[in-house]
Parts: structure tokens; C-alpha cells; sequence
């Protein structure tokens, strides 16, 4: 009995992509390959400042002299750089004044993308009656915003939020002030590449004593086949200043490999608060593996400030493989770090995904929470990095890693550095790992569900420490996604 | 000589934490004389081995069969250590208690021993590293059926660099409990990988790190769970002073088959000075769906409950921190079975905390 189900579950789990779709727009590509003169292109195609191509050509340089992390738990095929674009840019007017003018193909797939962009409807009336709830949308097709919605509400509360590449040119001294500043240029590997070959992303200033009107929200997408994408993100949240910042994406169905390596930089001041939340769905591969996004990001935040608090939520579905970090450097005293994961991996999908919270100041806290959910012959990693610096007195950090497996066949491990330097410190850690147990889903069953929703309850269940840190826009698109990843699957 | 360049650095993610200078340090001494240790077991078998070579004249193995044999392995360390050693085969259902002494004069010194059990064999084994230099051991287990082995290995009067690599096989109920205390001015690094690849094997693999001064010691320590119903614990205590830095790295993997496995894991450090560090990493690696594996770490400073508690009683403050640090340590060393062996270990344990309080 229980074996046919399984049968019928492990069937379901190959469920296909259902966001596989690609939208077909003129494209101005820079030429493949990458050598200094793309660099010079991209800056170029940007009208950028003679300082921002210098710092771009810097980061090349370096980069060239660097070596891929093989640390990981992955098993990365190897990238050939030289055989990727590093700059597309949709031809469609890149400068839209307003959304009638947008083009129809990107607004259609705005809506195959449905869900968050309630949104939709509100891109379409940008100028008529406001939304009961408001989130501003700084749409990233490709590599240019070509729409960015709000930005008069948001200028009069005094809140810049611009394409890093608007922002370098409008706010030069806020961007080099703070550019590199929380992930240098030689951090990493992917964090190096990207300095030299971000195309865009998003900047974020909220003055002093502001919080935030709106929740804002940014949607990447890869669109052109084989151009890899380079987001650079900077928020900076100036003394006292609240902003909830929400990331999403989708990705259409490709075949070949598709690159992605973002750089978030997030910079809290005093007393300020940064809440950053990802859902992630990015093509994951075929049941073979095949095709999928490689994702490598570096996400880090700085909490200057004392008081100051940054919250990552993350909802990692989505990519082949996943390699990402977001850290907290906790430096002014009493600033506080919280890590909220949830990453599922079905098929042949690979996550090496965690944390580091980096404790100097006194009075710094942190909590982590990260739930891994394995299925299909999928790895899932937890690695995370706790360190107290020598100076940080009355540390406190709360860590708790769940891995829940979903099959015979995937792994779970969790991989937990804790360095400390501080006697006073209180250090906890806790992990455990699971299955869901027959009997769970027998009661479920029992109540009338089918195994689908059981299976997708009992996961939510499991994530919803996680997933309660979400905004509500995000909130429902993850569950969704919970249950789009793992339909059907039983342990 | 080994070449520098054959040696693993920091870079390596398992060598992270590692002291490879105080290695490169310790091999560039000069050999001086060494004295070797007096038994903790008179009346056990005695094996010295001094600078990687077995003494026959200062040993005492009535009834051991010892062989040539070549032992070889991977590991970055312990392959140094592989080439012709010697082989003690335990014979099925033989109860044996066995004392090595390893002594080292200076430089390097490696050596390969393999120590393979019969079915329901039973061996109590005691090491003792002292001496100075580069000491390097490679050592192998192989449990059969029902075998059982209680080893207690110390580190102490050695300084330098002592790095262990043991490599053991435990069979099916089997039973491998192995504790470690690291209480010398030597650096340290024990590696270990454990396979339990009978049903129903048991691994417990542990120990206390002291370090002092500059010292730094580490574990590194990989339990697999091959086979369904296997049991493994692993219970590690650092206690850190003055600059120092021990680091426990723990590690349990859970293979496909390996249904049923209960793996523990405890890992706690002590820093008596700002200026130690203590890292830990416990790791878990699992790729079955029905087990169970925990582990705990924690890090910090005696409870300051406790501490007021003791004070309360009219207990001084020093000698309260110090009741509670020993108490601390022995939850490592109290697995140590014979009694004889436990109260030298603690002895041991207790003569560096009344240096270091």
C-alpha cells in the first residue's frame, strides 16, 4: 500500500517547472567573452564615472589572479567564463516615464508571473487609486530596470530607490561612500566577478529617522539565454531608519547553465533596521539535472550602528546549485542578527547555504534559524560560521539547524563553525534531522487530505518558524512554492 | 625529511584551525635525549617506541604476536606516517591489556602501527606520547565481530607537535571507546576516521584538550555509519588559557544503508582568558531518513551560578572555579573504564588546571 503511494509521490515530484517560459525581446548583447573590454563596455553602456570603471577594472584584475572555492559541499561542473555575455540589455525603451509604455512582452510576463505583483494590477493604474497595501516595484527585466513604480511617494519621504546605475550617476558620493564597503572587492571569488561586471541592481538610502512607506520589493529574472547575471544591491539604512526589502524571483525554462552571481550589500547605522526577504525560484534542472541556474551570491550586512538589527529571511527553491552566505558583521554595540532559512532541494538540485554572524561589538545578539528540506537525490547543506571577536563582551547567539528528508536517496548535513574569543559568550547550537513519519501523514490522510497536501502541510508546518518572518506578500508565494517543490514527496 | 610542500596548510578547510607553524617549529629542534615514561600498568604488556622504532629491550610482549607489516593511508598527515610498521593480531576471544610508550628525542618521527582483533576479542590499550619534535602516528584498528577495544591515549611532559591519525574499522557489534587528553605544552592534532560497517557497532571517541600559553590543539574526528543500528558518541571538553586555541571538529556521516544510527555528539569549550579562543565544528552529514543524531555545542565561561552557589557555601572563589573546571574536564575522561587508567588520566588533568588556575 504504502509503496504504491510512494511510487505516486516520487512521480509527482518530477513534476515540471511550472514557471518555464521565455519572453522573446530584442536584445543588445556586449560580445561573449570576458576580458577587459567588456568591462569597459558595460561601463560605457552605464555612462559611468571614470572612478566607478577604475574600481570595475580593479575588481578584474584581482578577480583574474583568484581561484574558485572548491569548499563547498557541491559538485560544481566547471563554468567557462569566456563562453557567456556579461551584458544584455532589453532594446525596448530602457527609460519608461510610465507603464502604458512598458513593452506588451514584458508585461505579459509580469503576468505569467502572477502571484507577487498583485501589483500587476497596480502597474497597470500606476496613477489611479492607491492599494490597500503598497509595495514598490523597481523590476529588473534582465539587466536594466526598465520600470521602477513609487518613486515620487518614495522621494517625498526622502527615500532614494534607484538602479545602482541610476544611482551612480545621480548619487556618486552615497554610492562611492558605501560601494564595497560591507563585501570588498577581493572578498570572493564570485563577489570579485561581479565588482567588475555588475550590470544592475538596486540602491536603497533611507535618511535619517525614516521608515520606510512601503515595503520594497524587486523582481530579478534571467531572461536571455546563456547571460549571466550580475545584481549589485546597496541598502544603506541611515540613524533610526526602517526598511523592509523584499526579493523574488522566477526564471524562464533554459537548457543551458545560466550563471548568477548578485552582490547584496546591506549598511545599518544607528538605531536603524534593515529586514531583507528572498523567495527564490529560479530554474533548478531538469529531473536529470540538466540545465538550472548556478547560484553564487554574497549577501552581507553591516550593522554600524549601535542598536542596529538586520533580519534575512530567506526561501531558497529555486537554482541547480545554491551557494550562498548572508552574514552579519555585528560591529556597533547592541546590534542585533537574525538569520531565518528555509531552502528545499528536490531532483538533482544542490544548496550549500547558511550563515556567519560576525560578533565584535559588546552586547551583540544573533539567531539563526534554518530549516533544510531534502528530497528527489538532492543535497542540502547548512554551513555557518558564529565568531566572537575578543572585545565582544556578553555575546548571546541562538542557533537551531532542522533537516527534514524526504526520500532515501538526497542528503542532509549540517555543517556549524563556532569560533569564539570572548569567555562571556553564550553560545547555543542545536540540529536535528528528520523524516516525515507515517504516522503524521496517516492523521492528515485520515482528515480528509490527499497526499499532496499532506506532504506540502506537514512541510509548512516545518518551516513556519521560517516562513512567519515573511511579509504577507511573500508569505503566500512561499508556501506555494513549498508546495510546488515537493508535491507528492514522502519519506 | 618530508618536504614542506608535502605537508597540508590552513588553506586546506580541514587543516582551518590547524597550528602547521608549531609543526614546522618542532621539527626544526634538535634531538635531545628523551625519558621514557613510567607505566601506568606495571603488569601490562609494554611496547616503547622511541623516535617511530619499537624497543624491543625496553618492551615486555610476553605472549603479543607482532609482524612487519606495511600500513599505509590518504590522510595528508598520516600518509607520512604509512610504510613498514608493525602488525599485532589479537587472537578471537583473547583478553589483552597492552601499554605503548612513544617517545620522541627531537625532529621527526613516524610511525605506522595496525592493531586487527578477533571475533570477541577484548584489548585495553594506553598510550602515552612525551618528548619533543615532530612525533607523527598512524594508527589502524580492525575490530571483528563482537570485538571490544578501550584505549586511553595522553598526551603529557611532550613538547613540539604530536599529530595521531587513527584510522578504525569496527564490526558488527563491535565496540570502539577511545578517550583523548592533550595536557602537555605540545600542540596537538588527533584526526580520526571511524567506519562502523557491521550492524550494530559502537564508536565513542573523545577526549579533553588542555592548551596554555601559545599551545594549540585540535581534534578531527570522523565517525561513518555504514550499516543499520549503529551507535556512536562523541564527547569532546576544551578548556583554553592565556593565548591559546583547541578546536574540536566532529563529524558524523549517515550512509544510505545506515538506517536506525544514533549519533551524539557533544562539544563544549572553556575559556579561562579573553585572549583563548576555542573553535568548534559539529558537523553532521546524513543521507539516511531514519535516524537520530543530535549534537550540542556550547562555548563560554564556568556558570556564574554555579560559581555563586559554591561561594555561598563558603567554598573561596578560586577553589570553586576550580572544582567546577575539574568537573568540567572529567565528564571526558570519566569513560575511561579501568580505574587504575581514569584516576592517572585525571591526576594528569588535575596537575595542568593547578597550572593554569
Amino acid at each position: 500500500m504504502m509503496a504504491t503511494k510512494n511510487a505516486e509521490a516520487y512521480a509527482a515530484v518530477a513534476k515540471k517547472y511550472e514557471w518555464g517560459f521565455a519572453t522573446d525581446i530584442e536584445q543588445d548583447f556586449a560580445p561573449k567573452g570576458l576580458n577587459e573590454d567588456t568591462v569597459r563596455y558595460i561601463s560605457a553602456k552605464k555612462n559611468e564615472p571614470e572612478w566607478m570603471l577604475d574600481w570595475r577594472l580593479k575588481a578584474f584584475r584581482l578577480w583574474q589572479t583568484m581561484a574558485a572555492p572548491d569548499w563547498a559541499k557541491l559538485n560544481v561542473p566547471p563554468i567557462d567564463y569566456q563562453d557567456a555575455y556579461y551584458y544584455a540589455e532589453p532594446k525596448a525603451k530602457a527609460t519608461i516615464a510610465s507603464l502604458d509604455e512598458l513593452d506588451p512582452e514584458i508585461r505579459r510576463t509580469y503576468e505569467k508571473l502572477g502571484i507577487p505583483i498583485e501589483e500587476q494590477k497596480l502597474l497597470a493604474n500606476v496613477e489611479g487609486a492607491e492599494p490597500p497595501r503598497r509595495v514598490a516595484v523597481d523590476a529588473v527585466f534582465d539587466s536594466v530596470s526598465v520600470a521602477t513604480t513609487f518613486r515620487e511617494e518614495l522621494k517625498r519621504a526622502g527615500v532614494i530607490f534607484l538602479s545602482i546605475s541610476e544611482a551612480v550617476r545621480e548619487y556618486p558620493d552615497l554610492v562611492r561612500k558605501w560601494l564595497g564597503k560591507v563585501v570588498p572587492q577581493r572578498d570572493n571569488y564570485f563577489a570579485t566577478l561581479n565588482s567588475a561586471v555588475f550590470s544592475d541592481g538596486t540602491f536603497v538610502y533611507i535618511p535619517e529617522g525614516v521608515r520606510c512607506p512601503m515595503e520594497l520589493s524587486t523582481y530579478f529574472r534571467i531572461n536571455a539565454e546563456n547571460t549571466g547575471q550580475f545584481e549589485r544591491t546597496l541598502i544603506v539604512a541611515d540613524k533610526g531608519a526602517y526598511v523592509s526589502y523584499l526579493e523574488g524571483c522566477t526564471a524562464p525554462m533554459r537548457d543551458e547553465n545560466q550563471l548568477h552571481a548578485a552582490v547584496v550589500e546591506l549598511v545599518a547605522l544607528d538605531d536603524a533596521e534593515i529586514k531583507y526577504s528572498t523567495v527564490q525560484n529560479w530554474y533548478p534542472g531538469d529531473e536529470n539535472g540538466v540545465g538550472g541556474i548556478y547560484n553564487f551570491v554574497t549577501k552581507r550586512a553591516l550593522c554600524q550602528g549601535r542598536n542596529s538589527k538586520v533580519s534575512w529571511t530567506q526561501v531558497e527553491t529555486g537554482s541547480a546549485i545554491t551557494w550562498k552566505y548572508p552574514s552579519c558583521v555585528l560591529a556597533g554595540e547592541g546590534s542585533v542578527g537574525e538569520f531565518y532559512s528555509v531552502a528545499v532541494t528536490n531532483n538533482r538540485q544542490q544548496a550549500d547555504t547558511g550563515t556567519k554572524m560576525i560578533h565584535l561589538g559588546k552586547n551583540t545578539r544573533s539567531t539563526i534559524v534554518s530549516k533544510g528540506i531534502s528530497a528527489g537525490r538532492s543535497d542540502n547543506t547548512y554551513r555557518g560560521l558564529v565568531r566572537v571577536g575578543p572585545t565582544a563582551e556578553n555575546v548571546r547567539n541562538f542557533t537551531q539547524c532542522d533537516s527534514l528528508l524526504l526520500g532515501d536517496r538526497c542528503g542532509a548535513h549540517t555543517i556549524p563553525y563556532i569560533e569564539v574569543k570572548n569567555p562571556s559568550a553564550q553560545i547555543e547550537h542545536e540540529a536535528t534531522t528528520s523524516k516525515i513519519s507515517e504516522d503524521q501523514l496517516f492523521y492528515a490522510m485520515s482528515r480528509g487530505l490527499d497526499q499532496e497536501a499532506a506532504v506540502a502541510l506537514i512541510v509548512n508546518g516545518f518551516a513556519r518558524e521560517v516562513l512567519q518572518q515573511l511579509p504577507m506578500e511573500f508569505a503566500v508565494e512561499a508556501q506555494k512554492l513549498l508546495g510546488i517543490s515537493l508535491e507528492g514527496s514522502v519519506g | 625529511m618530508i618536504a614542506t610542500a608535502e605537508l597540508p596548510t590552513n588553506r586546506d578547510e580541514a587543516f582551518r584551525w590547524a597550528d602547521l607553524a608549531a609543526l614546522q617549529a618542532a621539527r626544526a629542534l634538535p634531538a635531545e635525549s628523551a625519558t621514557v615514561p613510567d607505566p601506568i600498568l606495571p603488569d601490562a604488556q609494554r611496547l616503547v617506541i622511541v623516535d617511530g622504532h619499537l624497543v624491543d629491550h625496553l618492551s615486555r610482549a610476553v605472549d603479543l604476536t607482532i609482524e612487519r607489516a606495511a600500513i599505509a593511508s590518504d590522510h595528508a598527515l598520516g600518509r607520512h606516517a604509512g610504510g613498514q610498521g608493525h602488525r599485532i593480531a589479537l587472537a578471537p576471544r583473547s583478553v589483552t591489556t597492552i601499554e605503548i610508550a612513544r617517545v620522541n628525542a627531537g625532529e621527526d618521527s613516524h610511525t605506522p602501527l595496525e592493531i586487527a582483533l578477533g571475533e570477541d576479542a577484548v584489548l585495553t590499550l594506553v598510550e602515552t606520547y612525551t618528548g619533543a619534535g615532530w612525533s607523527n602516528a598512524l594508527t589502524r584498528f580492525d575490530l571483528a565481530r563482537g570485538a571490544r577495544v578501550m584505549r586511553a591515549v595522553r598526551v603529557v611532559d611532550a613538547e613540539g607537535f604530536v599529530s595521531a591519525r587513527d584510522e578504525v574499522v569496527i564490526g558488527e557489534a563491535a565496540s570502539f571507546v577511545c578517550v583523548t587528553l592533550g595536557a602537555a605544552t605540545a600542540s596537538t592534532r588527533f584526526d580520526a576516521a571511524l567506519t562502523l560497517t557491521g550492524e550494530g557497532a559502537f564508536a565513542e571517541y573523545g577526549g579533553a584538550l588542555l592548551t596554555a600559553a601559545e599551545q594549540r590543539q585540535e581534534c578531527a574526528v570522523r565517525v561513518r555509519h555504514a550499516e543499520p543500528n549503529g551507535q556512536s558518541h562523541q564527547l569532546w571538553r576544551a578548556v583554553a588559557a592565556d593565548r591559546s586555541t583547541a578546536s574540536l571538529a566532529a563529524a558524523v556521516e549517515v550512509a544510505r544503508d545506515a538506517q536506525k544510527t544514533d549519533g551524539e555528539q557533544s562539544l563544549r569549550g572553556l575559556l579561562l582568558q579573553r585572549t583563548a579562543t576555542v573553535n568548534l565544528k559539529p558537523e553532521l552529514e546524513i543521507f539516511a531518513d531514519d535516524v537520530k543524531c543530535a549534537h550540542g555545542a556550547t562555548v563560554g565561561e564556568l556558570d556564574a551560578r554555579a560559581l555563586f552557589y559554591m561561594q555561598s557555601r563558603g567554598i573561596a572563589k578560586p577553589r570553586a572555579q576550580a572544582l567546577l573546571t575539574r568537573a568540567f574536564v572529567a565528564d571526558a575522561l570519566d569513560r575511561i573504564a579501568d580505574e587504575t587508567v581514569r584516576e592517572a588520566f585525571v591526576a594528569d588533568a588535575d596537575a595542568w588546571l593547578e597550572r593554569a588556575l
